[in-house]
């Protein structure tokens, strides 16, 4: 995965303005272009890291822009267009997963799990104030298990809610709680060795 | 409680508007599980860093989206326009479909009579 870029807060923010949206509405193309241009960075990184595949994310964040495109007149605008973009781009990259996921397990026979500790490249230390590198979280990401990761990064990167988070899975909030859970245990096992301990 | 019930609530421990009596009890003189607690909260906060933090698309993703409309339009013109003929290439197609028909019998029956 390529990296990295620091925008300017935690999302979702708001990206782009009203009037930019309703020029989109009107079917103004350089308005779309100043649009994408402004958004898709962000919605790319979220289909990764929801995926954990680029070329997965590249098409999930096509699909994304596709419905976009066609459902922005349907827009109203008493939410955020961002918050609507990220449930859009969110609700892609899951359905799109589900389907990967029933491929795989057809093909292989088996829903597969890998575990592993990650190396670490400079120290992670287990005291207060401890941070966690950031490229260390990323490949701990991208090797959790697809379900987990899916369930931490909504919850724990983009913060929604317990209730949101099992409506966009499509399980229940006590499920959605223990995917979380298991998540946060599994990625912690992953990072911080015996020797930290 | 045990270190091993403590460890296995902590994943939670974040979310939870209040710890309870025993939790914190148990934290106040087990330095094993705060080191745990510790553990959990640099995660937390790596995995709220990542929140701006983007990763870098392929340049030609961006060329795709913003070429959308454009494409949209050329499908949609396309779609219009079969639908606009619709009579014509239904009227083609039966036409194709007839000759195709014709030419089969024509075979089958060449085929019989030479065999006769």
């Amino acid at each position: 995965m390529k990296r990295l870029k620091t925008t300017g807060g935690p999302a979702p923010r708001e990206l782009v303005s009203p009037d930019l949206i309703e020029r989109c509405t009107r079917g103004d193309e350089a308005a779309w272009r100043e649009l994408v241009e402004a958004t898709h960075r962000d919605v790319y990184t979220l289909c990764l890291r929801i995926l954990g595949d680029p070329h997965d994310a590249s098409e999930a964040t096509q699909d994304t822009y596709l419905k976009v495109w066609r459902n922005l007149r349907g827009f109203r605008g008493d939410a955020m267009f961002s918050t609507w973009l990220y449930r859009v781009a969110t609700n892609t990259a899951i359905s799109k997963h589900r389907g990967r996921s029933r491929r795989r397990a057809r093909e292989a026979g088996v829903g597969e799990e890998v575990m592993e500790q990650i190396p670490a490249t400079g120290s992670v230390e287990a005291a207060a104030g401890a941070k966690v590198e950031v490229a260390r979280l990323e490949d701990a990401l991208a090797v959790l298990s697809p379900m987990y990761r899916e369930a931490v990064v909504l919850r724990d990167v983009y913060g929604l809610g317990i209730d949101e988070l099992a409506k966009q899975l499509g399980i229940s909030e006590t499920a959605a709680k223990v995917r979380v859970h298991r998540g946060r245990k599994k990625l912690k096992d992953m990072l911080f060795s015996e020797e930290d301990l | 409680m045990k270190c091993e019930e403590i460890k296995e609530m902590l994943p939670a421990y974040g979310d939870e508007q209040q710890a309870t009596l025993e939790l914190r009890r148990h934290l106040s003189r087990c330095s094993d599980c705060r080191a745990e607690v510790d553990r959990y909260e640099a995660l937390s906060g790596g995995l709220r860093a990542l929140a701006s933090i983007t990763a870098e698309p392929p340049a030609r993703l961006l060329t795709a989206l913003i070429d959308i409309p454009a494409r949209r339009t050329r499908i949609d013109e396309a779609r219009d326009h079969v639908v606009r003929h619709r009579g014509r290439y239904l009227g083609g197609l039966a036409g194709a479909a007839a000759v195709a028909g014709t030419a089969a019998l024509w075979r089958t029956r060449a085929r019989r009579l030479a065999a006769a």
